[in-house]
């Protein structure tokens, strides 16, 4: 029965992307990463300029799973109950409440864009990582849940005036730091400029085909694909040398150009960090029809899943993203397996 | 008792006659025609420089045609002291040694004679040995006696030790080479240096060539083919022989190697780039053994001997030859 199930949901899966990948061009990695992350219930950090599609992306996906799609934008004077209710004065001259972003979709929230995170004030921060840790919320004298919902959250990388950046602890809750660059090719990017349908995100999203999948379905599968896929001894053992290799990169001879390899690495990868990155190795296996976990299912999610966890001296944070990209590189070329 | 004696007399006499026939006086017959006797003498090297007690041998081959032979009883007697108009010249005839061979038409004498000196100078004085005359005679004509002259062999008697306010220049006989420094023991010495230099080089070429004794034949594909030989056909064995062969892979690569950065691997040795599908099919048989138990690959029932042969086509590829042709029986 699970060798059926797994199958018709890889089925499903597949339509998934195929159906995003035709509304947003070019993106076929941080399309995969976002289905892995979806089935593996991992929330996502966004990482890319503004107008590159991250929003459309979210919002294709969120029609191809169905329930709610919820955003807010990060600014200076967010305040923690701008996400829960509004306040206003209706036409009868009463004050009134309505349900903020977070509340406003209820239980079928399956998707909620945070959009420049790092805008938002820490105790923005604190709420959004309560939500995401136990996926409920306090409000209105009643318990709030919301147990399909994924987050992802955007970061400006460019401003850092009136900025707050995320700390590593609230980094570490995600499982994956997805990078949505513009695509290189120039048919594509002549065809993001100059074809018309790509210009009504509306349009675009709407001929998505809707409820490919079950959101509300998400969570029971995640579990039928964690206990389905397995990993041997070899591949258990391999992982665990990445993870030395990501606390103590030099004993396994990993260098990085222009860096103090004895100064860098403040703290490796957590044992949360490690075993959502597990999870997204199994759910790329099946993916990939496969029944365990390869090494090659691991490197599809390594930079993803552990770069922004990585805590670094703070003389190397500004060139974070340079040197954790090829921290990670080394270290997947010097650790072998079997 | 007077007729007694003067028989006796007679008697003495008549025997005593044919005697003193024979011990005439070899200087005082003729000498011998030319090309009855030929001579060859081996000489010491060494001319000067005896003094008492030195012995000088001297060899000489004499060849007598027939008629005429040795009268052997003419050949120098051990025990004589040479004489130098009837002086004792103080070399002795200490030993001779004859041999002769006989043939139809010649005969060939080998004579060795050896002298000793009994002088001593403080200054250097010619001596010889010799000369030696030996007596010939023709068999068809008893009368025909005649001799033959060995010549004498001119040396020189130094003094033992030179005394006196002695100019070496001066004194030294322009009959003796120079005397050279004796280099034998520095040649030895030589030689064996450099067959400890030589040996020294070839343990180096040992060591730089990562221990192996033909260029290339420590790569990581080589060492891993030798392996693969020995290793036992059997899960455990097949087991250690893909681990062999990944290890073989990274370390050629520099990097490790999956089967997601192969195209990587081939950019960069692009050698094993005819090996593309078999290294492909080597990843399978891996994740089969390693990773997922319930993967399939179409190597064939026998993959330890697959892993052999494949070993031995990327030891080639290594070694940057033609890859040896897949044995079609291998894997199954």
């Amino acid at each position: 029965m699970s060798d059926l199930q797994l199958t018709d949901w890889r089925n499903h899966a597949l339509a998934l992307e195929s159906e995003v990948n035709k509304v947003v061009v070019g993106q076929h990695t941080p399309i995969r990463l976002i289905t892995t992350s979806i089935f593996a219930r991992g929330h996502v950090l966004l990482e890319g300029d503004v107008g590159v599609g991250k929003t459309t992306l979210l919002r294709a996906f969120t029609r191809g799973i169905g329930g709610g799609y919820q955003r807010i934008e990060g600014t200076i004077d967010l305040m923690p109950n701008d996400l829960v209710y509004h306040t206003y004065l209706g036409e009868d001259g009463k004050p009134h409440v309505s349900a903020g972003p977070l509340l406003m979709s209820g239980e079928n929230l399956s998707v909620f864009f945070f959009n420049e995170i790092n805008r938002a004030r820490p105790q923005v921060h604190s709420l959004l990582l309560r939500v995401m840790a136990e996926r409920s919320l306090s409000a209105f004298n009643a318990e709030h849940y919301f147990p399909h919902m994924i987050v992802f959250a955007d970061r400006n990388q460019v401003e850092k005036e009136e900025t707050f950046e995320i700390p590593s602890a609230a980094r570490d809750r995600f499982m994956m730091e997805i990078p949505i660059v513009v695509p290189n090719d120039d048919a594509i990017m002549e065809a993001l400029v100059f074809d018309t349908k790509f210009h009504n995100v509306d349009a675009l999203v709407d001929t998505v085909k809707p409820d490919v999948l079950q959101f509300d379905e998400l969570n029971g599968f995640s579990g039928v694909i964690q206990s389905n896929i397995t990993a041997s001894d070899t591949l258990k053992k391999y992982a665990l040398n990445l993870w030395k290799a990501t606390k103590a990169p030099l004993d396994y001879g990993v260098k990085v150009s222009g860096v103090d390899m004895n100064r860098l690495v403040l703290a490796g990868a957590s044992p949360r960090g490690m075993s959502m990155m597990l999870r997204a190795a199994r759910v790329n296996a099946w993916l990939n029809n496969r029944t365990a976990v390869l090494p090659d299912d691991i490197h599809a999610v390594f930079h993803s899943t552990i770069a922004h966890r990585l805590v670094f001296s703070p003389v190397y944070e500004m060139r974070r993203t340079e040197i954790a990209r090829d921290m990670l590189s080394g270290i997947i070329n010097a650790v072998a397996a079997p | 008792m007077t007729k007694f004696i003067r028989f006796f007399s007679l008697i003495l006499l008549f025997c005593a006659t044919p005697l003193s026939a024979l011990a005439i006086d070899s200087q005082d017959l003729p000498d011998i025609k030319e090309g009855f006797v030929t001579i060859k003498t081996i000489d010491p090297t060494q001319r000067v420089g005896y003094t008492v007690g030195d012995v000088i041998e001297r060899d000489v081959i004499l060849t007598i045609k027939a008629p005429y032979t040795l009268v052997e009883t003419s050949l120098p007697i051990k025990g004589y002291e040479k004489r130098y108009r009837g002086q004792v010249i103080g070399i002795e005839l200490k030993n001779i040694h004859h041999e002769k061979d006989v043939h139809k038409d010649y005969t060939t004498h080998h004579i060795k004679l050896a002298y000793q000196v009994f002088t001593n100078s403080v200054v250097a004085k010619n001596a010889a040995l010799g000369p030696e005359y030996l007596n010939l005679i023709n068999m068809k004509n008893n009368k025909d006696l005649v001799k033959y002259r060995i010549p004498s062999l001119g040396i020189a008697i130094s003094p033992l030790a030179i005394f006196g306010a002695v100019k070496v220049e001066d004194n030294m006989s322009p009959m003796l080479e120079p005397l050279l420094m004796t280099h034998t023991q520095e040649k030895q010495w030589l030689k064996v240096a450099l067959g400890i230099l030589v040996i020294s080089l070839l343990g180096l070429l040992y060591i730089l060539g990562v221990h192996t004794w033909l260029p290339r034949m420590g790569g990581p594909f080589a060492s891993a083919y030798r392996t693969l030989r020995k290793t036992p056909n059997s899960a455990e064995g097949l087991k250690q022989a893909v681990s062999k062969l990944h290890l073989a892979f990274n370390n050629t690569g520099a990097m490790s190697i999956f089967n997601d950065n192969l195209d990587t691997f081939l950019a960069k040795k692009s050698n094993f780039s005819p090996l593309k599908y078999e290294i492909q099919q080597f990843f399978a048989l891996s994740r089969q053994v390693y990773f997922e138990p319930n993967a399939t690959h179409d190597i064939g029932n026998n993959p330890s001997k697959w892993l052999v042969q494949f070993a031995r086509r990327c030891r080639d590829c290594e070694r940057g030859l033609t890859p040896t042709p897949l044995d079609s029986k291998a894997g199954a």
